[in-house]
């Protein structure tokens, strides 16, 4: 368990953010056992296939953090070109674009304008980004049903 | 697990260590003598896993190729990954009857910590293999199951 007080004052000052000036539409909540592994939610944006929806994802911040990225990955099944089966997230913030100026917060933001702006271009999942780009249509079709079963509490 | 100059011990949680322990399998290990994927590439919760063994030279289990079933409780790393033989195989430290692994007498699950996976305990399996207890054993059928 990592004592509040061993946690780097980068942590602690952006998890204090976060809950007091929470970004619209997203929640990141820190396990109480382990202060370095968020729960967090992201509302699918108004003008997307995800509209609606709920998705669950977890971040967790190595020790090397802020040095390097944030692990993040959806835990409820989404249907987009950039996300795998395993919710792994395609995005280059998260990767070679990383900078130790970047946060928590702008990563999620940045997940946000993920589902609003599908990249099939740069896909992880070859299958849906082949769809998102020969049948738009049908894709959209897909994710809403997608998110419809599994981003939508009934 | 790892501790920071700074006192703090940096927990990585179940999820991301499986993904890791995926991505570093994935990327193949050495002589390919161990192996482990997961059983289905959507299972977000990444509980249900194969792994495969290939028997050491120079004993009874020489070029066989063993299958196992690793599945992954929610406490792990704190705990060990639960381990059973799909193949059937004779040796002291797997269950005769149900071909689960005996955890007090495979190194790697009895002196586990959680900075181990599941890549050490089909090494340490593979050890015992050619361990002076069970390198002579006879062995049943190639291709037999439990």
């Amino acid at each position: 368990m990592s004592a509040p007080s061993q946690l780097p004052r980068r942590i602690v000052k952006e998890t204090q953010r976060l809950i007091a000036e929470p970004v619209a539409g997203i929640s990141a909540t820190p396990y109480a056992d382990n202060l370095r592994y968020f729960a967090v939610s992201v509302e699918g944006p108004s003008d997307s296939p995800y509209e609606k929806g709920v998705f669950q994802l977890e971040l967790f911040l190595p020790s090397d953090y802020p040095m390097a990225p944030p692990k993040v990955r959806f835990l409820t099944k989404i249907y987009h070109p950039n996300v795998d089966k395993l919710g792994r997230i395609c995005l280059d913030i998260l990767k070679d674009k990383w900078s130790p100026a970047l946060q928590i917060r702008t990563v999620l933001l940045s997940i946000q304008a993920l589902l609003s702006a599908p990249n099939p271009d740069d896909p992880l999942d070859n299958a849906v980004a082949e769809i998102w780009k020969s049948d738009e249509k049908e894709a959209l079709r897909r994710a809403r049903e997608f998110t419809e079963s599994f981003a939508i509490k009934k | 697990m790892q501790r920071l100059p700074t006192g703090e011990v940096v927990i990585t949680p179940r999820n991301f260590k499986l993904l890791e322990e995926l991505e570093h399998s994935e990327k193949g290990m050495g002589d390919m003598s161990i192996s482990y994927g997961l059983v289905d590439s959507s299972d977000i919760f990444m509980g249900e896993w194969n792994g495969g063994i290939l028997g050491p030279h120079g004993t009874q289990h020489d070029s066989r190729f063993y299958e196992l079933r690793i599945t992954v409780p929610e406490s792990y790393p704190a705990v060990p990954p639960r381990v059973r033989f799909v193949s059937r195989i004779n040796m002291s430290c797997v269950d005769g009857d149900t071909g689960e692994i005996i955890y007090g007498k495979v190194p790697a699950t009895r002196n586990w910590n959680r900075n181990m996976g599941m890549e050490q305990v089909l090494i340490s399996l593979r050890a015992e293999m050619a361990s002076d207890a069970n390198r002579r054993t006879r062995q049943p059928p190639e291709g037999s199951t439990f």
